[in-house]
């Protein structure tokens, strides 16, 4: 019987831990969490990324969604609340990423709310 | 209604009785049913759990009714498919998870060797576990394919019941025959799936064939004690989605229209009573965009109603959608 309660109680704590919201830099920033990667920040280039702290205010990032024939460089321009969490995601929305403001709204669920399209999603061929 | 003891399609029902049920009782027990064979015996129960477990159906209630037989079989299952990203891929991988369940009632009249008509109800329940886990390739932004495997395990529980008169004008111990099976089930899926948008409204077009691997083992049942199976399946899917006017708490809701086409390829339609059908419906899904334990997103929850048409089937489906 006390093997099964604290089955309980750790699977409590291991749930209670699953929606955490992420560290964000500190104050005038942002948090964005992409599952394509980011490669322009702003204008400028940057190492290919998932996760990134971005400045407060107007950004606009160029995230890259990968297919075996073409790669669409999406443009995201938006402003970006201090202290709030972002993320991009593909579902088969009109363009083939879209982003979300994240919000924690309890242990168990998170939420993607308020979508943003990209102002373009331009086709390359494959590198 | 009445039917030949000769007709084998119509004695699958009874092989199941002759063979797995009384298993100490010798050829002729039950006369003119040694035309049927073991492998009918066998893939009459398979058919069942493999229509109601495999990936890609739907909860539905089918009615078979014609000259030979009439059955009621009902499917449903819970569960979820989520794609997740495998970084520094162009792949991504896909898993899903799901509890099904089914039921048949099967009832069949047919006349004995003594010329006596005699009465057979076969109940078949079946419960199961289906986990898949595969990868998604998307080849351009319209087209996906989706190669995956799945592992079912599944519990039937069967109970025939014979009318008393045949009982006794055989000398039979019983009338009423229970046993159970347990299977598990590696299908093989490869699914195509293509997304266009035409302005606000979308299309979506599915393609799935499955290859699926049964083995059984019982012990109170000598057909399905220990043995195998093979089957196929395809499905063919197209969905149109458009926007509606309607929201709630600030999501807003869209309306689709779909049909289905489902053929079992390998299955002998003597088994059930059919093999194939078309699914035509239409149905609303709301938009939730959740991510429970933030771990797979969760768009859409809908609801759905659907008729089903066959050759010899007939039912419809109601019930709600996760996508």
């Amino acid at each position: 019987m006390s093997r099964l309660i604290f089955l309980i109680i750790g699977i409590c704590l291991l749930l209670s831990a699953c929606v955490q919201s992420p560290d964000i830099k500190g104050d005038g920033y942002a948090f964005i969490k992409s599952n394509y990667p980011v490669v322009s920040v702003n204008g400028v280039e940057v190492e290919p990324s998932y996760t990134l702290d971005i400045p407060a205010g107007e950004n606009t990032l160029v995230i890259v969604y990968h297919t075996y024939r073409h790669d669409y460089y999406c443009t995201f321009t938006w402003t970006a609340a201090e202290g709030t969490a972002y993320e991009v995601t593909d579902q088969y929305n009109k363009y083939p990423l879209t982003l979300y403001r994240w919000v924690r709204q309890n242990r168990f669920l998170s939420l993607r709310v308020y979508p943003i399209d990209p102002l373009k999603c331009s086709q390359e061929p494959r590198r | 209604m009445y039917v030949s003891i000769k007709s084998p399609l119509s004695f699958l029902l009874l092989l199941a009785i002759n063979t797995s049920v009384v298993p100490a009782q010798a050829d002729g027990v039950l006369p003119g049913l040694s035309a049927l064979s073991e492998a009918d015996i066998r893939e009459y129960a398979i058919a069942f759990v493999n229509m109601s477990t495999s990936p890609g159906l739907e909860g539905a209630a089918l009615t078979v009714d014609n000259d030979e037989r009439h059955s009621d079989q009902w499917r449903s299952s819970l569960g979820f498919n989520a794609e997740f990203t495998l970084k520094d891929h162009i792949f991504n991988g896909y898993w899903g998870m799901a509890v099904v369940g089914g039921r048949l009632e099967d009832s069949i009249e047919f006349i004995a060797d003594n010329g006596n008509p005699v009465q057979l109800d076969v109940t078949r329940e079946v419960v199961g576990l289906r986990g898949s886990l595969g990868l998604s390739f998307p080849i351009d932004k319209y087209f996906k394919l989706r190669p995956f495997l799945s592992l079912i395990l599944s519990d039937m529980q069967s109970e025939v019941i014979l009318d008393d008169q045949f009982v006794l004008d055989y000398n039979l111990p019983t009338n009423r025959i229970n046993n159970s099976a347990q299977m598990w089930s590696t299908v093989g899926s490869l699914e195509a799936l293509y997304t266009r948008w035409y302005g606000n409204y979308q299309l979506q077009l599915s393609g799935q064939y499955h290859l699926i691997y049964t083995k059984s083992f019982s012990e109170d049942n000598p057909i399905l004690q220990d043995t195998e199976d093979w089957n196929d399946a395809a499905q063919l899917k197209i969905k149109f989605i458009g926007p509606t006017r309607l929201s709630s708490a600030g999501r807003p809701w869209q309306w689709n229209a779909y049909t289905n086409y489902t053929n079992f390829l390998s299955t002998n339609e003597a088994s059930l009573g059919y093999n194939d059908f078309f699914e035509i419906g239409a149905g609303l899904d709301w938009e939730i965009n959740i991510k429970p334990l933030d771990w797979f997103g969760w768009q859409f929850l809908g609801i759905k109603a659907g008729l089903i048409v066959g050759e010899n089937v007939e039912g419809y489906s109601v019930g709600l959608t996760a996508r």
